[in-house]
């Protein structure tokens, strides 16, 4: 089979699965939220350039691109579970190899490039003429957009091949793998610790924008850095497939019966809740997804955590980065948590038991908090000491509280057990935007006025966290309504 | 009354028609054969007679229950065997039985899980985990986990199917026995064959709609038989002389 229409039939494959959750035309319409909300932005951006400079703006796109490609290629991780599932009610051409003539390097390079259509199509092109559809209000040149498209690109793709690289090693060989993050993970804290290496280094893309129009016009150096981009991202793709194990071997392993001793541990909870609960803590443990989880969660803390300790300490700039605002960003940054738990088993047999759609996300609600709240509150309470703000602990365990319970409500509430499918779904988007971006900017605002005027800005996070607690408490009872009749 | 009572029921999947105004009724102590051909309806009627998607329109009452209302109560009482086996991943054989009891509340548990991981030879393979098991040993465990509560009432997609020739006489054995003593079976099978020497009723569809219903020994006549008489029902010309 020619790549070409592996290609096509992979990308037929990806564009089915998604429409299958939310339907066609929901689905569809995610292109049209991204296209409305760049548009708005180039519309708006001469308000934004009040704030942030031009410069800030493309640094925080390009991030931004790059992020969005390392997620992208994180699905890779799941490729694994994909394979095991073949004989569930899902199947995916990725398993092909099993039965057809066709190459795990053949389905793996057709994944990689499926993803980068995919998602260029999903999101950067939408992005585009959002800005296109701007520019004759704003005299933006075409150029400079068509520019600005190329180097976003660039910096997707590097991201979406340091991940597929990641996942190749974490494949073939769990240390090669935590060592490969370990450094890339290192060469970006030195990077916003000590500003060395320089960012324009580790995502080159970023020192082409700058070099082109209307950042700069140093034509050579812009096309050094496109080059150097290029090669990376291909080089990386290439060692991707290089690596990647031709034959995947399912490792038989014998396990001792650890439900009964979970379910004998979880004594504080009856009936079906203790059944539920101790199964759940199986599934993670076995399944080896904590390894994944302390990367996606983990990791931003830690990152979020020398950020604020740098601002206020490397640089001493006032910013207001305190404990407050520090534990309102770890009640957001966990929410994604949840979307883990979710993808660790099919939960088909569930419909064969008596147990319903809202009990199953009750007890992972549950199993979330008891991940999480341990770790986020040994953050909240460090960085607090390492500022020296003990005086806001209080205030700061109750802000990550509340946030940290409303985002997996809301979140559990929005999606129930398919987070990664519906957020897709561009009404649910919607929903989950406003939702967890408008406490958030409230809460940011009100703990960076802490300092200025204590009393102002205590009563007016007690005021948010109130109404996100009533929100929270209508939320989670909706669950029973909203998913009682939806099938496993 | 009927054990299980379907009337006219529908279930559309976007414009497409899978069922169309299907009705069934089951007595206590019937083994009810449920044929068609690929695609014709059957699984799609198993999951609404048990709970687990709700119908277009048309109501379904198992062991007098609405099982549109309240299908939760259903399957507690009832046992079901799904198409394609899916035991959870992680677990072993022993702790998918455990959590399954545990749901269900069921007393004397270790006895029970004993007896199952016996009667299907599953003791051997303790250690494994469901998605390293063979597709067979997962059968084996998907039908241990609907028999383990000693159901009123089974509901049965392709049982035999991933079963060695053993296994299938076993359960054959194992489900004339249960019916003899009092149960009945709801079982959908492309096994003809042995579906002939299980079932008293039976119901054939094809296209969404029934197009056969009644007692075996009715519809298939003197030298007649099952895979005939199913053949003949689905619009299949049989050569002269069969």
């Amino acid at each position: 089979m020619r790549t070409k229409d592996l290609l096509m039939l992979m990308l037929k494959e990806e564009f089915r699965t998604h429409a299958s959750y939310s339907g066609k035309h929901r689905f569809l319409s995610f292109p049209v939220f991204v296209f409305i909300l760049s548009l708005g932005s180039g519309l708006t951006i001469n308000k934004m350039l009040e704030t942030i400079t031009l410069e800030q703006f493309a640094v925080f796109a390009h991030l931004s691109a790059f992020m969005y490609g390392l997620s992208v290629g994180a699905f890779g991780l799941m490729g694994r579970e994909y394979l095991e599932r073949r004989y569930g009610r899902s199947n995916y051409l990725v398993a092909m190899p099993y039965l057809l003539p066709i190459s795990f390097r053949t389905t793996f390079l057709g994944i990689y490039l499926r993803d980068a259509v995919f998602y260029m199509l999903l999101m950067l092109i939408p992005a585009t003429l959002g800005l296109v559809g701007a520019a004759p209000f704003m005299h933006f040149s075409m150029v400079s957009i068509g520019l600005f498209f190329v180097a976003v690109l660039l910096a997707f793709l590097l991201g979406m091949s340091l991940s597929f690289l990641a996942s190749v090693l974490y494949i073939r060989n769990l240390r090669a793998f935590v060592a490969f993050t370990a450094v890339i993970a290192a060469l970006f804290l030195s990077q916003g610790v000590l500003n060395v290496p320089g960012l324009n280094a580790l995502v080159p893309s970023l020192g082409f924008q700058m070099n082109v129009q209307p950042l700069g016009a140093d034509p050579m150096t812009a096309v050094l850095y496109a080059a150097a981009s290029l090669v990376a991202a291909a080089g990386m793709a290439a060692l991707s497939y290089a690596l990647v194990q031709v034959r995947i071997n399912i490792v038989s392993q014998s396990y001792g019966d650890m439900l009964p001793a979970y379910h004998s541990r979880v004594h504080w909870l009856t009936g079906l809740n203790r059944a539920l609960i101790s199964k759940e803590l199986v599934d993670l443990r076995r399944s080896g997804i904590i390894a994944k989880m302390f990367f996606a969660f983990v990791l931003p803390l830690l990152f979020l955590s020398i950020t604020v300790w740098f601002v206020n300490y490397g640089l001493a700039i006032p910013v207001g980065f305190n404990s407050v605002f520090y534990a309102a960003m770890v009640g957001f940054i966990g929410v994604m948590m949840y979307n883990w738990l979710n993808n660790i088993d099919l939960a088909e047999y569930y419909s064969l038991l008596p147990v319903t759609v809202p009990q199953l996300i009750r007890v992972r609600i549950l199993v979330f908090l008891l991940l999480t709240l341990g770790i986020s509150t040994f953050f909240v309470v460090a960085i607090s000491l390492l500022n020296g703000e003990t005086e806001l602990l209080w205030l700061a365990l109750v802000v990550m509280f509340v946030t940290s319970l409303y985002m997996v409500i809301m979140t559990a509430y929005l999606t129930g057990l398919k987070t990664s499918s519906f957020l897709f779904d561009t009404s649910v988007l919607a929903k989950f935007s406003i939702m967890s971006f408008l406490p958030d900017v409230c809460l940011t605002i009100l703990s960076f006025s802490l300092f200025a005027d204590w009393t102002f800005a205590v009563v007016g996070i007690a005021l948010v966290l109130g109404s996100l607690a009533v929100t929270t408490r209508i939320l989670y009872r909706g669950i029973e309504t909203k998913w009682l009749r939806t099938s496993f | 009354m009927p054990v299980l009572e379907a009337k006219n029921i529908v279930k559309e999947f976007g414009g497409l028609k899978a069922l169309d105004r299907v009705s069934i009724s089951v007595e206590k102590g019937d083994f009810f054969g449920f044929f068609g051909p690929n695609g014709a309806g059957k699984t799609t009627l198993i999951r609404i007679l048990t709970g687990q998607l709700e119908p277009t329109s048309g109501s379904v009452s198992v062991l007098g229950i609405d099982a549109v209302k309240e299908p939760l109560r259903v399957k507690e009482l009832i046992g079901i065997v799904p198409e394609v086996e899916s035991p959870p991943s992680y677990l072993t054989g022993y702790e998918y039985l455990y959590f399954v009891g545990k749901v269900r509340r069921l007393a004397n548990l270790e006895d029970r899980i004993d007896k199952w991981l016996s009667f299907f030879d599953l003791e051997t393979k303790k250690g494994t985990i469901c998605k390293d098991m063979s597709k067979g040993m997962r059968q084996k465990l998907m039908l241990a986990s609907a028999f383990i509560h000693e159901p009123d009432v089974l509901f049965l997609d392709e049982p035999f199917i991933n079963l060695d020739p053993i296994y299938q006489r076993t359960l054959r054995e194992y489900l004339e026995e249960y019916i003899a003593k009092g149960g009945t079976v709801f079982m959908a099978s492309h096994i003809l064959e042995i579906s002939e020497k299980l079932c008293n009723k039976l119901a054939i569809v094809n296209l969404g709609r029934v197009v056969a219903q009644g007692k075996i020994d009715e519809l298939v006549g003197e030298g007649d038989n099952l895979e005939r008489l199913f053949l003949r029902s689905v619009g299949v010309l049989l050569p002269r002389g069969e």
